[in-house]
Formats: C-alpha cells, structure tokens, sequence
C-alpha cells in the first residue's frame, strides 16, 4: 500500500481585510506518494491557493495539513522553509532562474542551500541530471544564455535535485510551445514512474490534465471534484517514449 | 557562506553600481581621516607651539615677589608624580639692558643649562656663539641681538635697581617668538640669586613640563592639595582663550566627521534598498527553495559587509596618499606642520566605515526578510 503524502482536512484561507476574502473553503483530501495529478479551475477560483499551502508557500488560517506524516499547519517560517527544500521541488510558469549563477549552481541551489557544498560529489549529480534532461554540456553556461524550452528545463533539473518526494508544477508549460510542452510532460511522467516522485501539476491546459491519473478540480474555492482518471494516456506525443532519468 | 557568495554575484551583477557606492565610501572615510588627521595635528602643533617651551605646571610663593622654597618634600612629590617629564627651578629678575642710549626691559631667567634645556631647549635653539651659562655669561635672543647689532662675546650692561652688571653675551637663541626673541634672555643660577638675595633652596619659581600637557589641570590640583602653602598655576587656566578655540575646532571637526558618515550611510543605505528592490525576484525564488528568512537577509547583510570592507580599505589607503600629498606639497612652507595620521584613529575611523555599513543593511534586511515569495512567483 503506497505511503501517504499529504492529508488536507477542512483546509481553508481566508485572507484578512475591510472584507475579508474566502480564497479556499473545507478542501479535504489525502494524496499518496507516487500519484501523479492535476488540480484544474478557473483563474481565481483558488488552485493556486491550495498549491501555495502544499508548498508550504502559505498557511492555512482553517483546518490542518499533514506532509509527510507531519502536521504542518502552524510551524513556523523556518521550519517551513528547512521541509520546503527537504520534500518538495517547485516548477513554475516562469523558470525563475537566478541569472547571477550558472546552469550548474542553479541546479545545485536547493541542495546548496540544505548545506552542501558544490563539491566533485554533487557536481557530479548535477551533471548527471542535467543529461536526464537533455542538457548536456550546457552546465557551465550562464542561465540567461539558454532558449525558453532549456530554461524551464533546468528548473525541472533544479525542482529534482534533491530528490523531493513532491513536485508542484504551476502551470509549468504556459509558457511552452506544443512541442517543449510535451517534452516537459514526458519528463514529468518518466520521472514519477522511475523515481516514484509525486506530481501535482496545476494547468489550464485539459490534454495535460486528461494525461494525469487523478484531476482535483477547484470552484470558487471549493473542491468541486476529485476524480481517478482511468483513461489517463501517458503521453500526448505520436512516438510516446520518453527519456529516462 | 552561501549568503556570502550570493552577495558576492550580486554585487559583480551590478558592478557599475557597486563601484560607485565603494567609490562613495571611500570618499567618505578618506575625507574622514585627513580632517581628523589634519585637525589633530594642527592642534598637537599649535598646543607644541604655545606651551612646549613654557612651563605646564608652575610652583610659586603665593606672596608676590616672596621665593618658593625647594624642599626635600617639595621635589620629591613633583619628580615622582606620574606623567611630570621635566622639574625646572629657576630664578628670574627684571632687568634694563642699557646700551648708553638706550634702555630696554629685559627678563633673565637663571638656571643650570642642562635643566633650562628640558624646557626651553636652548642648546637646540643657538643659533650663533654656543649654549653656555657660565658664571658671567648670558644668553640673549635674535630680536635683541638685531636690534642693537649684539653678537656673541659682546658685553651687556644690565641695570637692577641702583646696580649695573655686566655680563658677556655666549649664545644667541630663537625661542620661535619675537616677544620672547626681544625681552628673554638666560644667565647661569648664580645672577638673580644674587641679586634677589636667594638661598640656596629658594627659587622664584619652580617650573615642570608633563608628558600630556593637557593633564595640568589634574596635575595641579594633586599638588596644590598636598602643598597648601604653595601657589601653583597651570598653564590651561592661563590660556583659556586658546583651550576654548582648540575646543571649537574639535567640536567643528567631529561635526565635519559625523555629517560624512552620515552621508556615507545614506549612500550604502540607498544603494542597498535599490539592490533589496533589484533582487526580489531572486530572493523569492531562494525562500521558494527553502532558504530561511533569516538567511536571505544575510545576504544583504554579507553585501554590505563586501562594500563596507572594500570601501572602507580604498578610503584609508585613499586617506593616507591624500595625507602624504598634503604633506608633500606644504613642506616648504615655513608655517607648514606635519599630518602624523595615527594607527588607533584610523582604525576607529575603518571600524566606524564597516559599522556605518552594517547598520545601513538594516533597512533592506528588515525589508528581505519580509518579502513574501508568492508574490514575486505570481507576478513572473
């Protein structure tokens, strides 16, 4: 029986004001290691919201929210911070590379940060995932001096290097072409099928939500609909093979 | 260390930015040092001018004109006291020198050479015929030997009440004043002695010179507790006019220091809320991957100790070489003094730089550690 992740009970944000807005309301669910999903809705109804809570981006001000076996609903910000980069990789709409680094301390960041040091060891790491990624050889390059595709692919590389039990992805391929965006895709699908690594893609885009096995659908705040995608296809691209990691 | 190296790119991203601010520290603390330097001389040399020949601490007889007596208790409380570098007992009459036409006031002091020396520097100060007091012998200053065309083996008559003596001049010396040129001159113990009727252990005055001139004051209230008989002046309370300027000159010159930190400040202070601005983006992404808050405001912190450092180093070497050019350019100049910068103010100006630095990362610390990541993920 696969290990449980992540368990949402009556989670809620309420964020303060002369009015104060409800931005999600009672989202209850329980997300096991290995799934690989996708939370769709309308712009505003409040994905975003629940993803930035399960990245530990945000705090719930109504009910609690286990990570890991661990109930992360109060810590504080340090401690959010220090299991941010220990269980969870981010991908975003944008790449968000740092451009006063290279490709390779880009990669390297989450685990420079956990306090290692950017030695033969994990260079050496660095370069492996790069090469899962189709970017080898492009280690030592600044980050500005990469195409759009490569860019949001060292942040895919950055996301996995220290091997995160969860990968939220934020709309990851918004903006991809058709062909970078399929690629993307394999690369998320191949990774949780070899790695084991969870994945919960926020997307606006229905033919990567209908690829994934499980769709969480957002309505003003509310999960509306959390549905087991039996017809997922595993992967939109005609030749369907996609790279190892 | 990873804040460290990140402030360390951010710097070299913005490195037209980041030179400027060095430059303007460097500026700051240059500035800062030669004024202190400049005012800190200026003073040593105006305070070495007006009393580095003259007594600092004076024993006299509180009845004018009475002799103070140098007892046993006496010397030994003045030549033991802590900081007291020369004890000086003199004799001194008031004289007319008469050159048949003409008569003129002249003080004579009387001492032994060697001790007359620790003050008024006489040997160094010849600068015709030798430094000598022997019995009969006087030594006379360069206005006074102008002026009535003396040279060295010439006789002077001196007029003291009903009595002439006449004394044959060594020595002639520039004590640096024409006052004291004109109406000064030194003759061995054995003149006034004899014309004041002294013995041997009276003297008009018992004079002394300490290591720091400006502990007269503690100095001489530490005696005048211990010899209640005796009148003892300083030469602080003497010169209160000249205190009172050198006093002003600090206070402008502290005003002067602390308005270029606080310019300095500013400039680091702006300079790092810009890069705070600047570099959101990357701060929100560093939080987003787990860097602590308190780690990203390192960073900034890390920042301005690089610029802190770096301009404070260029300040001082700057501060030095504008120093030495100073000095350089004003040695001919008869009036000129020397810039001595010293070690310990320096290093107080460097450490006051850093901090200055420091301080002024508070603000984009404060602000850093407050930036919430979502917003800059949200808004690309």
């Amino acid at each position: 029986m696969a290990e449980t992740l992540v368990v949402a009970e009556g989670l809620g944000r309420v964020y303060p004001g002369a009015v104060p807005t409800v931005a999600l309301e009672g989202v209850s669910f329980q997300f096991d290691a290995g799934e690989f999903a996708a939370i769709v809705g309308r712009s505003g109804s409040g994905k975003s919201t629940l993803l930035n809570m399960l990245g530990l981006l945000d705090t719930p001000t109504h009910g609690s929210l286990m990570l890991g076996g661990r109930d992360v609903s109060r810590i504080g910000s340090s401690e959010r911070a220090a299991l941010r980069n220990e269980l969870i990789g981010f991908v975003f709409q944008y790449h968000h590379l740092l451009p006063e680094f290279s490709v390779r301390e880009n990669v390297a960041m989450p685990a420079l940060i956990a306090g290692r040091r950017l030695d033969a060891d994990l260079t050496k790491r660095v370069d492996e995932t790069l090469d899962v990624l189709g970017l080898s050889g492009l280690g030592g390059k600044g980050a500005n001096d990469l195409s759009g595709g490569q860019k949001q692919r060292v942040a895919i590389a950055r996301a996995l290097m220290n091997r995160p039990p969860l990968v939220l992805a934020d709309e990851p391929t918004g903006n991809l072409d058709t062909e970078s965006t399929d690629a993307v895709y394999d690369l998320f699908r191949t990774v949780n099928r070899e790695w084991g690594t969870s994945f919960l893609i926020v997307t606006h885009d229905q033919e990567i939500a209908s690829m994934t096995d499980r769709i969480f659908e957002i309505a003003d705040g509310k999960l509306s609909q959390d549905v087991r995608n039996e017809f997922a296809r595993p992967t939109r691209s005609p030749s369907g093979d996609p790279a190892r990691p | 260390m990873l804040p460290l190296k990140i402030a360390w790119r951010f710097v070299r991203s913005s490195w037209a930015q980041s030179a400027l601010i060095i430059v303007g520290i460097a500026v700051g603390i240059a500035v800062q040092i030669f004024v202190g330097s400049l005012i800190t001389s200026l003073q040593a040399s105006l305070v070495k001018t007006t009393i580095g020949s003259s007594s600092h601490v004076t024993l006299t007889d509180p009845k004018d004109g009475q002799p103070v007596v140098y007892t046993e208790r006496v010397q030994r409380l003045v030549t033991t006291t802590t900081g007291v570098k020369a004890v000086v007992p003199t004799r001194q009459v008031s004289t007319l020198y008469s050159n048949g036409t003409d008569r003129v006031p002249l003080t004579v002091k009387g001492g032994v050479l060697g001790e007359l020396d620790r003050i008024y520097k006489l040997t160094p100060r010849t600068i015709a015929g030798t430094a000598s007091l022997r019995p009969g012998e006087i030594m006379i200053g360069k206005d006074l030997a102008a002026k009535y065309a003396l040279a060295p083996g010439d006789p002077l008559s001196l007029l003291t009440g009903s009595s002439r003596t006449t004394l044959r001049v060594s020595g002639v010396f520039d004590l640096g004043s024409s006052a004291a040129n004109l109406r000064q001159a030194f003759s061995g113990p054995e003149f006034p002695r004899g014309l004041l009727g002294h013995r041997a252990d009276q003297y008009t005055a018992i004079e002394t010179q300490l290591t720091d001139p400006f502990l007269s004051k503690t100095v001489a209230a530490e005696w005048a507790a211990q010899l209640p008989t005796v009148k003892i002046t300083n030469w602080q309370v003497e010169n209160k006019d000249l205190l009172t300027a050198l006093q002003s000159q600090s206070g402008s010159s502290y005003l002067i220091q602390v308005f270029v930190l606080v310019a300095v400040a500013l400039g680091i202070a702006s300079t790092l809320a810009v890069s705070a601005v600047q570099k959101s983006r990357q701060i929100g992404i560093l939080k987003a991957l787990g860097m602590a808050d308190r780690r990203t405001g390192n960073i900034f912190f890390a920042e301005a100790m690089i610029l802190g450092v770096t301009g404070t180093g260029l300040g001082v070497l700057t501060g030095y070489l504008l120093i030495a050019g100073f000095t350089a350019g004003t040695s001919r100049s008869p009036s000129s003094f020397p810039i001595v910068p010293e070690p310990g103010f320096i290093a107080i100006s460097a450490a006051v730089g850093i901090l200055v630095a420091v301080l002024s990362s508070l603000i984009p610390i404060r602000k850093t550690t407050r930036l919430d990541p979502i917003e800059v993920i949200q808004n690309g």
